[in-house]
């Protein structure tokens, strides 16, 4: 391969690898706008990649995986949300119950999953038209449909949050729930829907890492990504579109580690390894001084349960 | 239908019931989640049962378990106290694990045993600080999230400590395995009773304990940590340095995990890998909640869940039960744990009708 | 026979430790302004709720144009033309003005469109000269026009029955005219109104029928032709209490706290406070007057050492205090009763003990070498309780447990306990039964009688004319005038509180 190639392809693989924390982005964004800090992203996008993956690999419908693994996200935030919305319990605490039963579901039930490959992963399909474009062709428009559907996510769930009621009930949610009750919104419904759909995104996450990216199944095959989405929120300061620089920058980290790992550099694996990791801690740290400088800040209900007055 | 109402008084016998029913549900969850792979419930929880209380030796062996658990819940409930969330026990257990490591494996020469251990402990201690306070300071002036940081910092310590495995630090006699060489006599914990793993390491966590319940019960700083963590506004107004608080309080709860790790390659290791005991850094904070955030009772909740780890671990070696299903059953715990505590202020009712 | 449009029966509301309101009925007429008048805990702000759907009643029915109804949520209570203006805006800060009117509306369609919203606000301006600006947020906006936001909101939703709790607590007199005329204009087009409120003279501007509650019951239903503010005042208050403190003027001319050009930030990172300027002379009492959030928190906060001074100096006693901290500013003698309870003065979950030495608990002999001895400290407790009337059964029990009047007592006990030489109570009274405002007034009046300095910031007009030998008057952020009491009208400093210079 030619170096023109070579970046084409590394760019190609970074818009893949960032898909992967697209999704979990955008879902703990929506969640986080309607009040609901989910720590369970790891957990969640662990049972949607373990999810994703059997399924894709007994159908051999990688499609049918990611959808699956989709669903298995959402029904996975559903406990969450039943403690923290219903019985008000710490969303902290339970966010973290929730990871820790995403790995525990997944090491328990993968064991013998350990090490098999998925053949079918997600054909790639080129726009028509689109993938001619120089540059932008290669990178953005010859992939898989599930990119397509990230890019259409990213802009219809932008569209929501800011033109629709619908957006603007969740926003109210979020910013002052007393408000938003007094004013004939279901605090609990706008709620349990985001919290639901930020598991599904999670879901999605996870699944397509297994039915695309990796396609295999590892013991903690998302490798700390969950986290990475939910610090990804901050980056983005809430805003959809935001996310998507996020995502990209760490699915270059993501890919450029492999494509040095693949080319046999000397730099020690562990290293590259810790890449991400550290590149997240510094993106939120400084995305931390930017919000606290700048006075953008977290929706005023983050991590507060609402209690309907005593009836 | 069902609505909740509050109560005016919480019955005292509530806080023992609540963890006592959480940690039922995750066990029956964990019979439903064992069963649907076609193995008999009854035959995992024997197993667990028998590998962790069945005889002295496998008591010992969940004492060796508990003894990180102790050291690291006693440090995180007064992190905890103060609604400041250190979910990074595990890089701080690793820290300590290598700081103390590296002294035991180069620095080791002309020190007496007693000598090397006191080295030993305050190096791991200031390890596992070191990495507690990073996360500390962002969020003080910066107000960074400490529960993302402390955990990012966690797969950074893991992710150095295969660098120095793989790198530096390797064994060149280990045929290619990720460990270093084993410490000298000096740089290793006594055992407390032959035949046993168990070693003083477990005389440390109980200590700690009781230094701990006196810092909470009985000091100034236990005072301060109690408006600080029920209302740090409140806290401010009465003069109390919050911050200086959270700076002494992640002190010490790294430095504890860190000890943690100290007490686990130098008393049951002996030498520095990969993998060095259990998740225990993230067991610690079911063990931290299920306690109410006791020091005393996490003696009992530590062994409890010490036992779970030890006998899952066994199992997985004698029935080939992944060792997933112990993460299962602290998970649901901790769920129904933070879910039942809406009954220590409400009550469940039951009104006929619309009205 | 004239038409009722709500009528509520024998409505009965028990919490698990009161009973709020107890077999309430009354009748609300089409085009009327009924008054509801009551003293603070009287009961209207629970009847409300329930008429609103956030309570549901434990007995008694309610009836609309003649229908039985239950309302379960405000949605019920929307869709049966009652609309509600809180006591508390129920306005999202970060929505802009047009997105705050529609919250919850589902007419204007699932992509919102502004142009029809906009008619209507158009057709609202022209039939109650009601007019904001849709596009801006509402953290930007005044409170006189949050309330305005607040009435237009009503009025979308198409209510014929509107409810107003304590609408003028945060206007000045001058914006309160304005809002009468609002909704007269609404009561001649034909919808009815409940106005809660506690003050008579309001009361008798207004209304058209009275109903008054006392302790949760109604005590009395009366047209407004047919009585007077004193037959009210008695009604209202059951016996008539006596006022029997007497303030002896012992101010001299010493500065004890002055404070030059005074400039802080808020969180949001806009002046709080814009170079303020004052002077507080040894032994007075100075009344800080000024609608809530024009700086008055800001500014004893900062003299409290709790805020971050950015420009100017604060002098106390000749010690420099400009961002001192906290505990150093207590220590030379001056404490501070905050605005909040609940949010700053008890730590809510903590018991009554650990309450009551939040000042002292580093001192000998409360703690010594950094161990604590909680008989002390339990001893020290039942003797504040003691001195100070504060009925405290358990006090090892959580302090939320509490009454606000006895909680307010604990902080107050806590503070003169320290013996300073300027005592802040900021909204000391906000919140307490008759009784419990009388003793405070009665004891803030001893300790400055001793020749102790007092700040004094409260919302209640009457109050600091009634307690202060000076008043300042702050808006936006500065001191605008101050003035000896017994020179002050209420008109001036309303007038002054609207941001008019004297």
């Amino acid at each position: 391969m030619d170096h023109h190639s070579i970046y084409i392809s590394l760019l190609a693989n970074t818009v893949k690898a960032g898909t992967i924390l697209l999704f979990p982005t955008i879902g703990e964004i929506f969640a986080e706008r309607a009040g609901i800090l989910n720590l369970g992203v790891e957990g969640m996008m662990l049972i949607g990649a373990f999810i994703g993956f059997i399924v894709a690999y007994t159908t051999k419908d990688p499609y049918l995986g990611f959808f699956a693994g989709t669903i298995a996200g959402g029904i996975a935030s559903l406990i969450h949300a039943f403690i923290s919305i219903t019985l008000r319990g710490s969303q902290i605490v339970s966010g973290l119950a929730l990871t820790i039963f995403g790995g525990g579901f997944t090491t328990f039930y993968g064991q013998k999953w350990i090490n098999m490959t998925l053949n079918n992963t997600l054909p790639t399909v080129k726009l028509p038209i689109l993938s001619k474009i120089p540059y932008i062709g290669p990178i953005f428009f010859s992939q898989d449909l599930i990119v397509y559907l990230s890019y259409i996510t990213v802009l219809v769930m932008w569209f929501i949050l800011y033109k629709t009621t619908m957006g603007l009930n969740l926003r109210a949610v979020g910013e002052n729930a007393k408000a938003a009750n007094a004013m004939g919104i279901s605090v609990y419904r706008v709620r349990y829907m985001w919290t639901f759909f930020g598991g599904l995104l999670a879901g999605a996450g996870g699944a397509y890492l297994t039915t695309s990216y990796a396609p295999f199944w590892l013991d903690g095959i998302t490798a700390g990504r969950g986290w990475i989405a939910i610090a990804l929120v901050i980056f983005a300061m809430w805003d959809p579109l935001k996310a998507l620089f996020g995502a990209y920058l760490f699915g270059g980290i993501n890919a450029l580690q492999f494509q040095l790992q693949a080319s046999g550099t000397t730099i020690p694996s562990a290293i590259l390894n810790m890449l991400p990791y550290i590149g997240t801690f510094i993106v939120i740290t400084i995305s931390s001084i930017i919000v606290k400088t700048r006075h953008v800040r977290p929706p005023k209900e983050l991590g507060i349960p609402y209690i309907r007055e005593e009836k | 239908m069902l609505y909740f109402e509050k109560r005016q008084s919480v019955p005292q016998y509530f806080k023992v019931i609540i963890p006592i029913i959480s940690l039922l549900i995750g066990l029956i969850i964990g019979a439903i989640a064992v069963a649907i792979v076609g193995i008999n419930p009854l035959d995992v929880y024997g197993g667990i049962l028998s590998n962790a209380f069945g005889s002295w030796y496998a008591f010992s062996e969940t004492l060796v378990a508990a003894t990180p658990l102790i050291l690291i819940t006693a440090g995180l409930i007064v992190v905890f106290r103060m609604n400041v969330w250190n979910i990074g026990a595990y890089g701080q257990y690793i820290m300590g694990a290598i700081f103390s490591s590296y002294f035991a494996l180069f620095a080791s020469h002309g020190l007496s045993k007693p000598a090397m251990l006191v080295v030993m402990v305050i190096s791991s201690m200031i390890g596992g600080a070191i990495w507690a306070l990073i996360p500390t300071f962002l969020k003080i002036f910066w107000e960074v999230n400490e529960v993302i940081t402390t955990l990012l910092l966690n797969y950074i310590a893991l992710y150095i400590l295969k660098f120095l495995m793989y790198g530096p630090w390797k064994n060149p006699e280990s045929y290619g395995f990720p460990l270093s060489k084993t410490f000298p006599q000096t740089a290793i914990l006594p055992v407390l009773f032959k035949g046993t793993r168990l070693t003083v390491g477990i005389i440390f966590a109980l200590i700690t304990v009781l230094i701990v319940w006196f810092l909470i019960k009985k000091s100034k700083f236990g005072y301060e940590v109690r408006v600080i963590g029920d209302n740090p506004l409140a806290a401010k107004y009465a003069g109390i340095s919050v911050n200086r608080n959270i700076i002494i309080g992640m002190a010490i709860s790294g430095a504890l995990a860190g000890l943690a790790g100290m007490t686990e390659v130098s008393g049951i290791v002996h030498y520095l890998q990969v993998k060095i005991g259990a998740d225990y850094g993230y067991t610690a904070i079911i063990v931290a909640w299920i306690s109410y955030l006791d020091p005393l009772v996490t003696i009992l909740a530590s062994i409890l869940f010490g036992g779970l780890a030890s006998g899952g671990y066994s199992l997985q070696i004698t029935m080939r039960v992944s060792y997933g299903i112990v993460g299962l059953i602290e998970s649901i715990t901790l769920f129904s744990l933070v879910g039942a505590q809406i009954f220590l202020n409400y009550k469940l009712r039951w009104k006929n009708g619309s009205s | 026979m004239e038409e009722i449009v709500l009528e509520t029966r024998n409505i009965t509301k028990i919490f698990p430790e009161t009973i709020a309101n107890k077999n309430i009925s009354f009748k609300l007429k089409k085009g009327e302004i009924h008054a509801l008048l009551g003293e603070n805990g009287a009961g209207k702000t629970t009847l409300m709720n329930i008429l609103y759907g956030i309570y549901m009643p434990t007995n008694g029915e309610i009836f609309i144009n003649g229908q039985k109804v239950t309302i379960k949520s405000p949605l019920d209570a929307i869709r049966l033309g009652i609309g509600m203006i809180h006591q508390h805006f129920m306005l999202v800060e970060t929505l802009t003005v047009l997105e705050n009117i529609i919250l919850g509306l589902k007419e204007y369609g699932f992509v919102i469109n502004k142009r029809a919203v906009k008619e209507k606000l158009k057709e609202i301006e022209r039939l109650y000269s009601l007019k904001v600006e849709p596009n801006v947020k509402v953290w930007q906006t005044t409170v006189g026009e949050q309330q305005k936001i607040e009435i237009i909101k009503v009025l979308f939703r198409g209510a014929n029955i509107l409810i107003l709790d304590e609408p003028t607590a945060v206007l000045t007199p001058q914006e309160t005219q304005g809002l009468f005329k609002i909704l007269k204009k609404m009561k001649d087009d034909g919808k009815s109104i409940i106005f809660i409120t506690h003050k008579l003279e309001e009361v008798m501007q207004i209304a058209d029928t009275i109903t008054v509650l006392r302790k949760g019951e109604v005590i009395k239903t009366l047209p407004k032709d047919k009585t007077t503010k004193s037959e009210l005042a008695q009604l209202m208050v059951g016996e008539t209490q006596t006022c029997d403190f007497l303030r002896k003027r012992k101010e001299t001319d010493e500065t004890i706290l002055s404070i030059k050009g005074l400039t802080v930030y808020s969180d949001k990172g806009t002046k709080s406070l814009k170079g303020v300027d004052l002077d507080v002379k040894r032994g007075e009492i100075l009344g800080i007057a000024g609608i809530s959030g024009n700086g008055q928190k800001e500014l004893v906060q900062t003299i409290a050492g709790l805020k971050k001074v950015a420009e100017g100096k604060i002098i106390f006693n000749g010690v420099d205090i400009t961002n001192k901290h906290p505990r150093f500013i207590s220590r030379l003698g001056i404490n501070y009763i905050p605005a909040d309870r609940l949010a700053m003065g008890v730590a809510p979950n903590l018991s009554s003990i650990d309450n009551a030495i939040m000042r002292r608990y580093y001192r000998f002999p409360l703690s010594k070498r950094g161990i604590m001895n909680y008989t002390k400290a339990l001893a020290y407790t039942r003797m504040m309780a003691k001195a100070y009337k504060i009925k405290l059964d358990n006090p090892f029990a959580p302090i939320k447990l509490l009454s606000g009047g006895n909680m307010q007592k604990l902080i107050l006990a806590r503070e003169i306990l320290e013996n300073p030489k300027l005592l802040i109570a900021s909204y000391p009274t906000r919140g307490l039964d008759i009784a419990s405002t009388q003793f405070f007034r009665q004891k803030l009046i001893e300790i400055a009688n001793k020749g102790k300095t007092i700040i004094l910031v409260s919302e209640d007009l009457d109050e600091i004319l009634s307690l202060s030998d000076r008043i300042a008057v702050m808006y936006e952020g500065r001191i605008v005038g101050i003035m000896d009491a017994e020179k002050a009208d209420k008109n001036t400093i309303g007038l002054m509180m609207a941001g008019a210079k004297a």
